[in-house]
C-alpha cells in the first residue's frame, strides 16, 4: 500500500531522514519495502499485513510514528458550521439487516461540482489517486486519510429521498459507477431507495444516483457494513475495490462519524456547500461491544526472553490507545481501541483478549532486535522417527549412482493422461480439482509416468543423446484413498561418456537398476511377464517383492523418441528396510573354483526356471551362480539357445577338491539336461 | 683346436661383442649372428655336435647349451639395459583420450537443500513428520485460526477439490497432526510438497516447504531467534546476518518475517533484494495459544514456536536458478550439474 510522506507529516513531525522512518516502521512490523522520492515527496510502499486494516490509511499510519517516535499525533478535528434545516427532515434512513450496525448519513446543500484545489490533487495523484471532481476527491481524500469508505449520492435522484441498507431481492440489478450492468443474487447486501437498488453496500455506488456537473445537494454515507457480508457480495460479483478491501478486513466503527463530519467540512469548505444540521446515526454499540484484557509484565518478560522496563511498556500500550491501567502487582488492564476492533475480534475468549496478542504490541514496539538469541534447552532428541525421510534419502542415492538425476513433476496433470500407465492401484474415478488452473493440472496423478514421460520428451526435443530419470512422489488413488508414495524411472538412449562402448539402455539396464535398489533395502525383486497398459506388447512385466506385485516395468510406446525408451514404477513402501543392517557373512578364508555349464534348451524356457532348478538340486557348497552368457544362431539348433551359466564352489571350513566340484557339475548337468535340455 | 676350446674361445668373443652393442640395431646385428636360425653361431655349433668324436659329446653337449644360455640370457640383460634408456616398445597410446566414466546421476535442487536442513535440525533434536498433501479445511485452516471467510485465506490462493477437501497451501497441517497425536516436549521438521492456486515467472502452482515446530515448557522468543540464527548461519553461511520483523500469521503471536543478508551483494543492494540488501527468507512466530489449546496442549504450561521456508526459493539462490519454473521442466543439462 502506497503512503505519501507529505500527507503524513499533516498529521505527525516526522523524523528528517526518511529511511530513520522506514527502518523505524519495519522494525515494528510495518514493513517499509520501497521508497521514491518524486516532486518534494517521498512514496512509501509499506506492506500491511491483512490484520492491520487500521493501518490501511495515512492517520493510523501516523498514529504509529507518533508512538514510535514520541512525538503528539494530530488528528484533524472537523469544524462543522451547520444550517438550521434539519438532516432529519430531509432524507429518511431504514436498516432492515443487522449487516449494516452503523449508518451515518450527512447532507450538503449548494455545491458546485468542479475541479478540486491544487493541494488536494496533489496529494491524491501522489498515491496514484486520479483527480476527478472536488467532490469525488473529497471522499477519496477521506477514505485515504481516516480509513472511512465514503460515498456521495446527488440527493435529487434518490426516491423519497430516502436510503434502506437491505439484501438484494429476487430479479434486481443495478448499473455501477464503472458502467457495467450487473445481475443481482438475492442476498447482496445493497443500499436502496424508496424505489430500486441505488448502491452495493461497501462495495461501489450505482451510476444512476452519482454525483455530476449539475449535483447541487449531496448525500454523505459513511458507514459500517458487516465484512462477511461484504466478502460475499464481492466475490459472487467478481469485483474488488478499495472500499470492499477494506470492508472485507473491518474498519474502525467509531470512524464513522468522525469521517463523515470531516467530509461535510471539506465540502462546505471547497465546494461552497452548506451543512446541514446533524448527522443521522443509527449506531448499535451492542454489535461491537469492548474488549479488555491483562499484560502481566512478568509472564510478557519470560514469554520474550528479556527484561522490558515497565514504563516504556505502559506508554507503548497508552500511545497505541490500550489505555492501560495498572491492577495487581505487576499487571496492566487494557481496553482494545476501535481501530483495532476487528483485529482482535477473533484473538478473545467472552470478550477478554488473549495475552500473546498483548504481548505482540509491546514486543513489535521495543522491536526483536532487543531479544537476546538464545537455545533451548530441551532434552534429549525428539522420540518422533525421520525413517521415511532417511528411505527417500537411500532412494536417491541409490538411483543418482546408477546415473540417474532425480526429477520433480507437478502432482497433477492433465484428466486424458490418468490412463495411460497402470498406476499403483487406483480406485473409481481420479480426485478432480475443482479449480484448476487449466486443463493440465485437472486431476491428481495416479502414476509418476505420465509427467515424467513428459520430462523425457522436454529432453528429447532439446536433443538429448540419453534421457535417465527417476522421481519419488505421492500418488492419489482416488476417492479418500491414501496417498501413496511412489517411485519411478525412465531411460533411454547411451551415454556420451562411454566412447568406445555405445551400448544403449536396455530393459536389463533399468531391471538391473531396479534390482540393485532393491538389494540395498535388503530386498529382492522378482518379475513376471504382463502387459501394462501404455507399455509395448511383450516387453512389459510385473514388479513383484514378496509375492505381492508392487510395480511393472517395460518399454513405453514413444514415437517421439530417436531411440527405445524404458520406465518403471514401484511402491515406495516395497523397498522396507530393517531398522538395523543385517549382519554380514564372513567370506571363506579358502580358495574357490569356479566352473561353466552351457545348456542347450528351447527358446521358451525362461531363466527364472533354470534358477530354481539349480536351486532344487541342492548341490553342496555353491557360493553363487548366475547367467555368464546367452547365444543362439550358428551351431545352435533353430528355436534353441545356448545358456551359459558360472559356478562358484566355495566351502568355509576348507578347500574343495577338484573332483568335488566336478562331481557337483556332473549333477547339476544331469538334473538340467533332464528337465530342460533340448530335445530337438 | 678341440671343439671344446673352440666353445671356450667363442663364450669369450661373445662378452667382447655384447660389449660393444650401444644402440638396438647393434643389438638385433649381435641376436642374428649369435642365434640366427640359418647363419647363428650357436645354430652352427649345435649342428657340428654330430662331428664331434663320441667320447667327447657328453661334454661338448653340455657346453654348447650353457654357451647358448648366456647367449641368451646376454642378449636378453642388454635388451632391458637399451630399452630402460626410454625407448618405447608397446604400441603408442593417447593417454589425454577420455576416460571411460560411468553415468553420474543427480538429486534434485531442491532435495539437496531440504537434506541439508533436515541435517541441520538433526543435529538440534529435531525429526521429521510426515502428512498427506491433500488434507481437510479443518487441518489447513481451521486449527490454524483461519476462521471460514477470512481476508487471510485470500494470501493463501486454494487448489480445491470436488468433495471439500483441498491441496495443502503449506505443511503446517502435519504441525496440527503432530501436536494432537504427541505430548510435548515435541521437536520436528515437516517438508513437502504444497500447493497455491498460483501460476507466474515467479509462482508455481507446486512448490516445497519446510517448517519447524518447538513445543516444551519455557519455550520464549528467544529460543525462536536463536534456533533461527543457528539455522540460517549454517545454511547460509556464519557471515549471515540474519534480521527479525514482526509481521502477521493467523496461527503464531507474535509472528515474524525473517530476512537474511541478500546472498548476491551481500547487504550492498541489488536488483535481486530491491536495494535493501536483505532477503525475505522466512516466516516465524509463537504458536498461538489457541492453536495449542486446540490441539489438546495446556498453554499455560507449554509454549512453542514454529517457522516455516521455502524450499524452492534458497534451491534458487544457491544454485543461480532465475525462475522457479525452470526447477520443474527436469532439464538433465541443468540437473546434471547440481553436485552437492
Ligand atoms: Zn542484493
Amino acid at each position: 500500500m502506497e503512503f505519501s510522506r507529505n500527507w503524513l507529516a499533516r498529521y505527525v513531525e516526522l523524523p528528517d531522514e526518511v529511511d530513520e522512518l522506514a527502518a523505524k516502521l519495519t522494525a515494528a512490523g510495518l514493513a517499509v519495502e520501497g521508497l521514491e522520492r518524486r516532486d518534494g515527496d517521498v512514496l512509501m510502499e509499506v506492506d500491511v499485513t491483512t490484520n492491520r486494516p487500521d493501518c490501511m490509511n495515512h492517520l493510523g499510519l501516523a498514529r504509529e510514528v507518533a508512538v514510535l517516535f514520541d512525538r503528539p499525533l494530530r488528528p484533524p478535528a472537523a469544524e462543522l458550521e451547520e444550517s438550521d434545516e434539519a438532516t432529519a427532515d430531509i432524507v429518511e434512513i431504514e436498516l432492515s439487516t443487522p449487516d449494516c450496525p452503523e449508518y451515518v448519513a450527512r447532507v450538503v446543500r449548494g455545491i458546485r461540482v468542479g475541479p478540486s484545489p491544487e493541494w488536494l490533487r496533489q496529494q491524491l495523484e501522489a498515491i496514484g489517486q486520479r483527480s476527478i471532481n472536488n467532490v469525488v476527491d473529497i471522499t477519496n481524500f477521506v477514505l485515504w486519510e481516516t480509513g472511512q469508505p465514503i460515498h456521495a449520492f446527488d440527493l435529487d435522484t434518490l426516491a423519497g429521498p430516502k436510503i434502506e441498507v437491505r439484501h438484494a431481492r429476487a430479479g434486481e440489478s443495478l448499473t455501477t459507477l464503472d458502467g457495467e450492468r450487473r445481475e443481482l443474487s438475492t442476498g447482496v447486501l445493497v443500499i436502496a431507495d424508496a424505489e430500486r437498488v441505488v448502491a452495493l453496500a461497501g462495495i461501489m455506488g450505482g451510476s444512476e444516483t452519482e454525483v455530476s456537473e449539475a449535483t447541487r445537494d449531496v448525500l454523505i454515507e459513511s458507514a459500517h457494513f458487516d465484512r462477511t457480508a461484504v466478502r460475499l457480495g464481492a466475490r459472487q460479483l467478481g469485483m474488488h475495490t478499495d472500499a470492499s478491501h477494506r470492508f472485507e478486513r473491518g474498519g474502525d466503527p467509531a470512524a464513522c462519524r468522525t469521517a463523515a463530519d470531516r467530509v461535510a467540512e471539506l465540502l462546505a469548505e471547497l465546494a461552497g456547500g452548506t451543512v446541514t444540521g446533524g448527522a443521522l446515526e443509527n449506531p448499535h454499540p451492542e454489535y461491537f461491544g469492548t474488549f479488555e484484557g491483562t499484560v502481566d509484565l512478568e509472564r510478557l518478560n519470560a514469554f520474550a526472553g528479556v527484561d522490558y522496563p515497565r514504563q516504556r511498556v505502559e506508554y507503548y500500550y497508552r500511545g497505541l490507545g490500550f489505555d492501560p491501567q495498572p491492577t495487581g502487582e505487576t499487571g496492566l488492564r487494557l481496553t482494545v481501541p476501535s481501530w483495532r476492533y476487528y483485529d482482535f475480534w477473533q484473538r478473545r475468549e467472552s470478550g477478554e483478549v488473549w495475552e500473546a496478542d498483548l504481548f505482540e504490541e509491546a514486543m513489535r514496539m521495543f522491536g526483536y532486535d532487543m531479544i537476546p538469541a538464545a537455545l533451548p534447552a530441551i532434552g534429549p532428541p525428539d522420540a518422533g522417527s525421520s525413517f521415511a525421510h532417511r528411505k527417500r534419502e537411500r532412494i536417491r542415492e541409490a538411483l543418482a549412482s546408477c546415473g540417474y538425476s532425480e526429477a520433480i513433476n507437478f502432482a497433477f496433470g492433465r484428466r486424458d493422461a490418468d490412463g495411460l500407465f497402470p498406476g499403483l492401484d487406483p480406485v473409481g474415478e481420479p480426485v478432480e480439482i475443482a479449480n484448476p488452473l487449466s486443463e493440465h493440472y485437472e486431476v491428481m496423478r495416479r502414476s509418476l509416468l505420465p509427467n515424467l514421460l513428459e520430462s523425457a520428451r522436454f529432453n528429447l526435443r532439446r536433443g538429448a543423446s540419453t534421457v535417465r530419470l527417476f522421481e519419488i512422489g505421492n500418488l492419489f488413488p482416488g476417492g479418500e484413498a491414501d496417498e501413496i508414495e511412489a517411485v519411478a524411472v525412465i531411460a533411454g538412449g547411451s551415454s556420451p561418456t562411454a566412447w568406445d562402448r555405445q551400448e544403449p539402455v536396455d530393459l536389463f539396464e533399468v531391471k538391473g537398476v531396479l534390482e540393485s535398489l532393491f538389494e540395498r533395502f535388503d530386498g529382492r525383486l522378482e518379475v513376471r511377464p504382463a502387459e501394462p497398459s501404455g507399455f509395448v506388447v511383450g516387453s512389459g512385466c510385473e514388479l513383484l517383492a514378496e509375492g505381492a506385485v508392487v510395480g511393472y516395468l517395460g518399454q513405453i510406446e514413444e514415437p517421439e523418441s530417436p531411440f527405445a525408451v524404458f520406465a518403471a514404477e514401484l511402491n515406495a513402501a516395497a523397498l522396507a528396510e530393517a531398522e538395523h543392517p543385517e549382519p554380514v557373512r564372513a567370506p571363506s578364508r579358502f580358495p574357490a573354483i569356479s566352473a561353466d555349464i552351457t545348456l542347450t534348451h528351447a527358446v521358451d524356457v525362461p531363466w527364472s526356471d533354470l534358477q530354481k532348478a539349480i536351486g532344487e538340486a541342492g548341490v553342496e557348497h555353491l557360493a553363487s551362480f548366475g547367467l555368464r552368457a546367452r547365444y543362439a544362431g550358428e551351431g545352435v539348433p533353430a528355436g534353441a539357445v545356448n545358456t551359459t551359466i558360472y559356478f562358484l564352489y566355495n566351502a568355509a571350513d576348507r578347500s574343495l577338491t577338484q573332483e568335488e566340484v566336478n562331481e557337483s557339475q556332473a549333477l547339476l548337468t544331469r538334473e538340467l539336461e533332464r528337465r530342460y535340455g533340448w530335445q530337438g | 683346436m678341440s671343439p671344446l676350446t673352440e666353445l671356450a674361445e667363442l663364450s669369450r668373443q661373445f662378452e667382447a661383442e655384447a660389449a660393444e652393442v650401444a644402440d638396438p640395431a647393434a643389438w638385433e646385428e649381435l641376436r642374428i649372428r649369435w642365434l640366427g636360425r640359418k647363419q647363428g653361431i650357436v645354430r652352427a655349433r649345435l649342428a657340428a655336435f654330430k662331428e664331434v668324436p663320441p667320447e667327447e659329446r657328453r661334454d661338448y653337449g653340455q657346453a654348447v647349451n650353457r654357451l647358448k644360455e648366456q647367449v641368451e640370457s646376454g642378449l636378453a640383460d642388454l635388451e632391458s639395459r637399451l630399452t630402460t634408456a626410454a625407448v618405447p616398445v608397446v604400441e603408442a597410446v593417447d593417454v589425454t583420450l577420455p576416460g571411460r566414466r560411468p553415468m553420474i546421476g543427480s538429486i534434485h535442487p531442491v532435495s539437496r537443500v531440504a537434506a541439508d536442513v533436515v541435517e541441520i535440525f538433526d543435529g538440534l533434536g529435531y525429526s521429521v513428520a510426515e502428512g498427506p498433501e491433500i488434507e481437510t479445511d479443518y487441518y489447513n485452516f481451521e486449527a490454524l485460526n483461519f476462521p471460514p471467510d477470512h481476508p487471510a485465506r485470500d494470501t493463501q490462493d486454494t487448489f480445491f477439490l470436488r468433495d471439500e477437501r483441498l491441496l495443502r497451501t503449506h505443511t503446517s497441517p502435519v504441525q496440527i497432526r503432530t501436536m494432537k497425536e504427541r505430548r510435548p516436549p515435541i521437536r520436528i521438521l515437516c517438508l513437502g510438497k504444497t500447493f497455491r492456486h498460483d501460476n507466474d515467472l515467479r509462482h508455481s502452482p507446486m512448490f516445497h516447504q519446510v517448517e519447524g515446530l518447538a513445543v516444551a515448557e519455557g519455550i520464549t522468543f528467544g529460543h525462536l531467534k536463536g534456533t533461527l540464527y543457528a539455522f540460517l548461519k549454517r545454511l547460509f553461511g556464519p557471515e549471515t546476518e540474519v534480521r527479525l520483523r514482526p509481521s502477521f500469521f493467523p496461527f503464531t503471536e507474535p509472528s515474524a518475517e525473517v530476512d537474511v543478508t541478500c546472498t548476491f551483494c551481500h547487504g550492498d543492494g541489488c536488483q535481486t533484494c530491491s536495494q535493501t540488501g536483505w532477503m525475505e527468507i522466512l516466516g516465524a512466530g509463537m504458536v498461538d495459544p489457541r492453536v495449542l489449546e486446540g490441539c489438546g496442549i495446556d498453554p499455560d504450561r507449554y509454549s512453542g514456536f514454529a517457522f516455516g521456508m521455502g524450499l524452492d526459493r534458497v534451491a534458487m539462490n544457491r544454485y543461480g536458478i532465475p525462475n522457479i519454473r525452470v526447477l520443474f521442466d527436469n532439464d538433465e543439462r541443468l540437473l546434471r550439474q547440481v553436485k552437492r
